[in-house]
């Protein structure tokens, strides 16, 4: 439990990062994830989980007023309760639960900025120094909200999913193909993004062919 | 370095841009954190004037809206019109017509482009073998020698140029680089899902790696032609997959 509430403030941390505080991007799910499993004692499997979450959400950005996936959230819950599994199906269920509490996240992040317009409402700021008290207890909210959410994924995920862990039926390759099967389809939304197959047709295919080829290789 | 420019403390400046998103709302979106940021700027230039600086205040933590990376741009100029002692509603009219511009185009260079050809990158270099710290590391310094980069470069610029700042910017040609930037995204797309496909790590082509590969490559066809709105069924049936796998395991 000690670790989780660890878990939980760093959750808190990257969740100010993702959009209150710098956007530095450390709250992506590569490097949230690789720091989590730092501190679960796990690193390897935390920038596994950390990584397939990142294919996941390549195209997920904390842009303007849209609700997305929160992915400091996805990645330190999915390896909060990755890394406390033994089974080979750990990181196919990390991956699942930080999938499904990276929209817990999402939501959350609406309800706060909810909660910031009341919040401004309520101290009718007129004077430099409300403005500044203001500010600080926006961000400070933030960071309890991203907390309480990481904290609340790991406790229910972890006694959810260990029963499941326990009874996993496939190997650990084919799970993590699943994850790869469902995550391509950000790889083509991505192209999608940059003009489809009728702009850079080529460039695509022959770097398709050059790292097919070079990876074979090593 | 930045140079303070008459009497804007320009490094506070950059660091309150910081967190001008710390009380993002849907009423007021980026105007708190932007008066926030302002507010050692003000209370320069209101020195001596109580009214006059809970006007500014008021001013500027109405409605605003950018791309946060390019929000010191807005900020640089607003304190130089400040500084220049322009009238209340020349500030209000400047503030309204940067926010759009700076919002697009933010979008464009950043959250369509720098971000995915940085994320890109690093998982080719975890996916290559590279250890996990050099990919971390990889991802963590060139992200923010571009973020950082940026921000500092759109103070100076609206510092400098104030009022201008719109015909500066056309100056740069930033379209230009968006495009070179792209191409560079598209190659390591392209390199990334050929290591993907090939690599012993990931959908291998041999054995029951065949299986996953066409699945993957079923799925990158579908958001290929989909676009952003098969993101969800494709998320939702992994977690489905996933669960049916945990259920077999513990019926049978």
């Amino acid at each position: 439990m000690t670790e989780f509430v660890r878990l939980a403030l760093l959750g808190g941390v990257l969740g100010l990062d993702a959009t209150a505080v710098g956007q530095f991007m450390v709250s992506r799910p590569l490097v949230a994830g690789w720091i989590a499993g730092g501190m679960a004692g796990e690193p390897a499997m935390g920038i596994t989980v950390g990584a397939i979450l990142e294919l996941f959400l390549l195209v997920s950005v904390p842009s303007g007023g849209a609700r997305y996936p929160e992915g400091s959230t996805a990645a330190v819950v999915g390896v909060g309760v990755a890394s406390s599994l033994d089974g080979p199906g750990a990181v196919a269920l990390g991956v699942t639960l930080g999938l499904v509490w990276g929209q817990v996240g999402g939501w959350s992040v609406t309800m706060q900025r909810r909660v910031n317009g009341r919040l401004l409402r309520w101290r009718a700021f007129g004077g430099p120094e409300s403005l500044g008290w203001s500010h600080a207890l926006g961000i400070t909210t933030d960071f309890l909200r991203g907390s309480a959410v990481t904290f609340s994924g790991m406790v229910l995920g972890r006694g959810a999913l260990v029963l499941v862990d326990e009874h996993w039926p496939v190997s650990s390759a084919a799970s993590t193909g699943v994850l790869y099967a469902g995550a391509a389809v950000s790889l083509g939304i991505l192209l999608n993004d940059l003009g489809g197959l009728r702009r850079r047709r080529l460039m695509f295919v022959l770097c398709l062919t050059l790292g097919a080829a070079g990876a074979s290789l090593l | 370095m930045i140079r303070e420019t008459r009497s804007v403390p320009a490094a506070g400046l950059l660091l309150r841009s910081l967190v001008v998103q710390g009380v993002w709302n849907y009423r007021t979106m980026l105007g708190h954190g932007f008066a926030f940021a302002l507010l050692p700027t003000l209370r320069r230039v209101y020195r001596d004037d109580p009214d006059g600086l809970a006007r500014a205040i008021e001013r500027h933590s109405e409605h605003f809206n950018a791309h946060p990376y390019l929000v010191p741009i807005a900020l640089g100029a607003v304190a130089r019109l400040e500084t220049d002692g322009e009238g209340d509603e020349i500030i209000r009219r400047f503030r309204t017509a940067v926010r759009g511009p700076l919002g697009g185009l933010g979008d464009t260079l950043i959250w369509a482009t720098w971000l995915p050809l940085v994320a890109v990158c690093s998982l080719l270099l975890y996916w290559s073998g590279v250890p996990a710290w050099g990919v971390v590391l990889a991802f963590t310094l060139t992200y923010n020698a571009g973020h950082l980069g940026l921000r500092l470069w759109g103070l100076r610029l609206g510092l400098d140029a104030g009022r201008a700042v719109g015909t500066r910017l056309n100056d740069v040609d930033l379209a230009s680089w968006v495009h070179r930037l792209q191409t560079l995204l598209t190659g390591g797309l392209g390199l990334l899902c050929g290591v993907l496909l090939a690599t012993p790590g990931g959908l291998s082509f041999t054995g029951a790696g065949s299986a996953w590969s066409l699945l993957a490559a079923t799925a990158f066809v579908a958001g290929l032609v989909g676009g952003h709105r098969m993101w969800r069924p494709a998320a939702v049936l992994t977690v489905c997959v996933t669960g049916f796998i945990g259920l077999w395991g513990m019926l049978s």
